[in-house]
């Protein structure tokens, strides 16, 4: 029987990267990752800049020239649907000096505009990103005693567009990736693409958005979400309903999906899907789809990284109908009440880690989830 | 009831988002404000100070008692919450951190978006100024 022991920062041990093995002791993250504020800078390319990040969901844009903005990292950038209906995206910078152009704008408050202008020199461009117009003072040099008219440079329409953001979709889900050349987001969903398009997710509005704030590491609360050996003993009003035993961790290339089996005597006749179960999948790196199966509704996270010790968690609730019944008022609080009981376990890891006894932690054999993201972690650091 | 209760629950300074019943509480009022920019970005809502530990002036009581002046009130913050310029040949402060500000405008009713608004209006008639990044002082 092999033993495995856990290295602590006590001048002896030494940390490894995440073995493949998970009986391996050094199956996990060292434990750097989640306190280091480098760590943080380097996410924001290596993961956050090369892999496909959620960007929002279509349905809050249904017209031409609704846009709603999303920071990712230090990228702001405008989300838009253009006038063939697709949906854009585009850095939030003017291609004349630089200058942001739209104010912040959430997707919970979209806005609407013919064209996308910049206030600064007003420097304006189409639905599809083109350079539209400029003032007069840009075809001309009147002021310049150095240049004639005829030596100013006609600004071309495409190739002075807003740079455009690689964007993509999932059923209604909008996807970005910010790489030169990524790969194809089927590539990266994998199943969890013909699984999500084959269900109605578009038939169902945004009805509500909670936002939390939470004092750990995203990928504390990431590995929290992607396993339930903690549900017994802390989520005990959840669990009441569910064959914990029966359930199933199912891990893909970059998602892998939560299977709670409900007991018998469960009335899920709600759910949007066929199984007598709740999901939840957790797409890399920061987006989860939860399908509780006891409410004809779906919900969203994003868990974006505030700095190394902080996130938000963007909690993001669907339903047929936006205004909520008392019923669904009633669902988001029990979801509400389990996202509490989860940010005290996780934040307390964090206070752990960050004392610095750790330096490597260990997983259990029904981690398997957590594994996978703390490899993906590892993989897209080595890049 | 809001849901979070970060740090200690005697911390100086708390700020609830009533949409989504969410509470932040911090040792610094200006931390507040960088929460406030945060849930904006991601949700449109405004957020209102609960719980702000300031110690009043006469002069900013005076200030709050009489008038929504946001300047005003910047002045009289500056005699207790001013950073010293130490080191510098310069008269006056650097300036009352804005989060400061905004805790004693809610004295006034006003919510953290609210008094952000004001703080904008004024700035663009040059009667506030930031001698440094989120510090307020009156000219």
């Amino acid at each position: 029987m092999p033993y495995s022991m856990t290295r602590w920062n006590n001048g002896l041990d030494e940390v490894e990267q995440v073995s493949a093995d998970i009986t391996d002791e050094t199956n996990a993250l060292p434990a750097r990752y989640f306190t280091d504020p480098s760590v943080h800078e380097m996410e924001k390319e290596k993961v956050f800049g090369r892999y496909w990040v959620y960007a929002g969901h279509a349905n809050c844009i249904p017209e031409a020239g609704d846009y709603f903005t999303r920071t990712i990292g230090d990228r702001e950038i405008i989300v838009l649907r253009n006038h063939d209906g697709d949906i854009q995206a585009f850095y939030n910078v003017c291609a004349h000096r630089g200058s942001a152009i739209v104010e912040e704008t959430p997707m919970t408050d979209p806005d609407n505009a013919r064209r996308i202008q910049c206030p600064y020199h007003l420097w304006t461009y189409d639905l599809d990103g083109d350079l539209a117009s400029t003032p007069r003072s840009f075809e001309e040099a009147r002021l310049n005693p150095d240049l004639e008219d005829e030596d100013v440079p006609d600004l071309d329409a495409d190739s002075n567009s807003l740079m455009d953001v690689h964007s993509d979709r999932i059923g209604p889900f909008v996807f970005v990736n910010f790489a030169a050349d990524p790969m194809p987001l089927a590539e990266q969903a994998g199943k969890l693409k013909s699984e999500l398009e084959s269900l109605p997710l578009a038939e169902y509005e945004l009805a509500q958005r909670i936002v939390s704030e939470v004092e750990c590491n995203w990928k504390v609360f990431g590995g929290n979400y992607s396993e339930c050996d903690h549900c017994q003993a802390n989520h005990q009003d959840w669990v009441t309903d569910l064959e914990l035993l029966d359930s199933e961790l199912e891990v893909n290339d970059y998602h892998w999906v939560l299977h709670y089996k409900h007991r018998e005597d469960v009335d899920d006749e709600m759910r949007i899907h066929d199984e007598h179960e709740a999901q939840f999948h957790y797409f890399w790196p920061n987006f989860t789809v939860n399908m509780y199966g006891t409410a004809d509704g779906y919900g969203t996270y994003i868990i974006d990284p505030i700095d190394e010790e902080r996130f938000q968690l963007v909690a993001d609730y669907y339903f047929k109908d936006p205004e909520l019944t008392d019923e669904e008022e009633q669902f988001i609080r029990t979801s509400r009440q389990l996202q509490e009981e989860d940010f005290e376990l996780v934040e307390r890891q964090q206070r752990g880690l960050k004392s610095g006894a750790i330096a490597q932690a260990q997983l259990g054999p029904n981690e398997h989830t957590v594994h996978k993201l703390h490899r993906l972690a590892q993989a897209a650091y080595e890049v | 009831m809001p849901y979070r209760t970060h740090h200690s629950r005697s911390a100086p300074f708390v700020a609830t988002c009533p949409d989504c019943e969410i509470e932040r509480s911090s040792d610094s009022a200006t931390e507040l404000v960088a929460f406030y920019r945060r849930h904006h970005r991601h949700t449109g809502h405004d957020i209102v100070v609960t719980r702000a530990d300031l110690e009043f002036s006469a002069a900013v009581t005076a200030a709050l008692d009489a008038s929504d002046d946001v300047a005003a009130v910047v002045d009289g913050l500056d005699a207790r919450y001013g950073v010293d310029k130490h080191d510098s040949i310069e008269s006056g402060t650097d300036g009352v951190p804005i989060g400061i500000v905004v805790a004693a405008m809610s004295e006034r009713g006003f919510t953290v978006g609210e008094t952000l608004e004001a703080i904008a209006g004024v700035r663009m008639t040059g009667a506030l100024y930031e001698p440094r990044d989120d510090h307020l002082a009156a000219f």
